[in-house]
């Protein structure tokens, strides 16, 4: 549905967007993941040909964003990250001016708006102007200006920055619910926000795309090199010299923590279970055990720190 | 088409939702009043004929007619809502298009209001309707360009303000100021102020007199300025 290859867009001689690839399968929810700063509006400007790109191309519902952009927006739905709106219109005369700027005849227009209406909850605010609606409604307002179409691919930028918890957890069910209908990308800087709603997860910083993959392709990709902690009540130097002795094993932090010895392994393969089997041998009590699991967040924060995975 | 439409529509609407529509259509009228009293043509005597209260029309559409669109892409920048604007299916064209011909409707509609000033004085002289037609349509002539101009100059900025005194300044200064400089010069100055006359243009139009040049160069004017408008805006993508 969507193909950027080898895109890049330059601000006089700074990159915003360096030289990123990839691509988003038909009906997938598409996490565009990066701090602020990244380059993902930028990116999204160039596939709802706001901007042109400096090089490189992208296809959108199989239309070129430069040779064919009318098809390309006619085909998308995009939720600018602002939420830009006229707020001496009413909400009713809004969506009626986005429909005739689509081109769709009376009767189109009439039942689009009241689809979208009752699909994004407008219906208490319809004939309010919005410049008197709350954030979260003019939020709901600009996603709704976006379905309007029914398009193929929906592109939203930080649909849910400025919401309430309540709100973020509405409008993320409700991007959600439209998956089933339509392609959809949207973009963040909060990670478990994307963990949440997307099948994908693209993640880019400083311009470069530095990890692409499901949740849990991601997930596993940190979790190599799992660190093990345990902690026995032995001697630091023999605790830490058995551990040393484990198949796998291939580094052993020890530290003396009020009489136990608290030991971080690093390890190649699963060894909790000889990790008992010395507690038993050596008669050391054991009192904790515990794999520590990476997290998206820490890859997030190790990538931004500017780690490359 | 429709969606040119569609943007003249809401131009309208946003002109007539907002004060500054208002504050235009009584300030034109109000400058017109006063100079109605001031050159008193409605005196028992004078001719009927409107042409002394228009002669100094051109003077006054140069800071009147920018204020009507001074908004109308500037602000759209302001705001944003240029993204979704540019982002839907409608060419840079058919927007500037849209906004333009709602600045000439919103120029029509002021303009018809000073249409009192012909009834009464048709229902007490009796005014040549030809020469007053040739003269609504030298004014309307030159509406159509200084909106382009004035359109021009709001997509150069995203400050109303300043798109305002872009637009204000040198319509003031090539339009009416050539009119009084073009005697004093000489060689191509001299040609190139007898070509932007708009005062001594609309002179001819005031006699009754429809000029074809005078057509051609306010219909030329408009179309050059909605061009380079249409240039200010794509070259916005660019950056």
């Amino acid at each position: 549905m969507i193909e950027v290859r080898n895109l890049s867009k330059y601000y006089g001689s700074r990159a915003a967007v360096d030289d990123i690839t990839f691509g988003v399968d038909e009906g997938q929810i598409v996490g565009f993941l990066g701090p602020n700063g990244a380059g993902k509006t930028t990116t999204i400007r160039i596939l709802t040909c706001f901007m042109p790109a400096t090089n490189g191309s992208a296809t959108v519902a199989g239309h070129d964003v430069l040779t064919a952009s009318m098809r390309v927006r006619e085909s998308v739905g995009y939720l600018p990250e602002s939420v830009p709106l006229y707020p001496e219109m009413r909400v009713r005369e809004y969506l009626r001016f986005r429909g005739k700027l689509r081109g769709m005849d009376r009767a189109a227009r009439e039942s689009a708006i009241q689809r979208v209406v009752a699909r994004c909850w407008l219906q208490d605010v319809i004939g309010r102007p919005i410049g008197q609606l709350s954030k979260g409604f003019r939020q709901r307002v600009g996603l709704a200006d976006a379905l309007l179409h029914n398009p193929k691919v929906l592109i939203l930028d930080e649909p849910t920055v400025g919401l309430d918890p309540r709100q973020i957890r509405e409008t993320r069910s409700l991007i959600q619910e439209l998956a089933a209908d339509h392609t959809v990308m949207l973009s963040s800087h909060i990670l478990p926000e994307v963990e949440a709603t997307c099948q994908r997860i693209i993640i880019i910083h400083e311009g470069q795309l530095v990890a692409q993959g499901s949740p849990e392709e991601l997930r596993a990709k940190v979790t190599e090199g799992t660190s093990l902690i345990a902690e026995l009540k032995g001697p630091v130097t023999d605790v830490s010299a058995e551990m040393r002795k484990l198949a796998g094993v291939t580094d052993v932090h020890a530290q003396a923590i009020d009489g136990w010895t608290q030991v971080t392994l690093t390890t190649a393969r699963d060894v909790r279970e000889d990790v008992y089997k010395v507690s038993q041998e050596k008669s050391w009590p054991l009192r904790e055990l515990r794999r520590d699991i990476a997290t998206l967040e820490d890859f997030f924060v190790k990538i931004v720190a500017g780690t490359r995975v | 088409m429709r969606n040119t439409m569609a943007i003249m529509q809401r131009e309208l609407l946003a002109l007539f939702c907002s004060p500054i529509g208002y504050i235009v259509i009584a300030g034109f009228l109000l400058i017109n009043g006063v100079i109605v009293l001031w050159t008193g043509v409605f005196s028992p005597g004078k001719a009927a004929t409107l042409r002394d209260v228009f002669f100094w029309m051109p003077w006054v559409l140069t800071v009147i007619v920018p204020a009507i669109s001074m908004r109308m892409i500037s602000e759209e920048y302001r705001s944003g809502t240029i993204e979704s604007l540019m982002t839907a299916p409608l060419s840079d064209f058919q927007m500037v298009l849209g906004k333009y011909l709602a600045g000439v409707i919103f120029f029509a509609i002021m303009l018809g209001a000073t249409l009192v000033y012909l009834v009464l004085m048709a229902a007490y002289g009796n005014p040549d309707l030809g020469a007053a037609f040739a003269l609504y349509l030298g004014l309307f002539l030159i509406g159509l360009a200084f909106t382009a101009y004035g359109v021009f100059a709001s997509s150069l900025t995203s400050n109303q303000v300043v798109a305002w005194i872009l637009g204000w300044v040198p319509l003031l200064l090539f339009a009416c100021v050539s009119y009084f400089v073009v005697g004093q010069v000489e060689g191509w100055l001299r040609a190139l102020f007898q070509q932007v006359n708009v005062i001594g243009r609309f002179e001819a139009f005031s006699r009754g007199l429809v000029r074809i040049d005078g057509v051609v160069f306010f219909i030329a004017t408009a179309a050059l300025f909605v061009f380079l408008t249409v240039k200010v805006v794509e070259s916005r993508r660019w950056r």
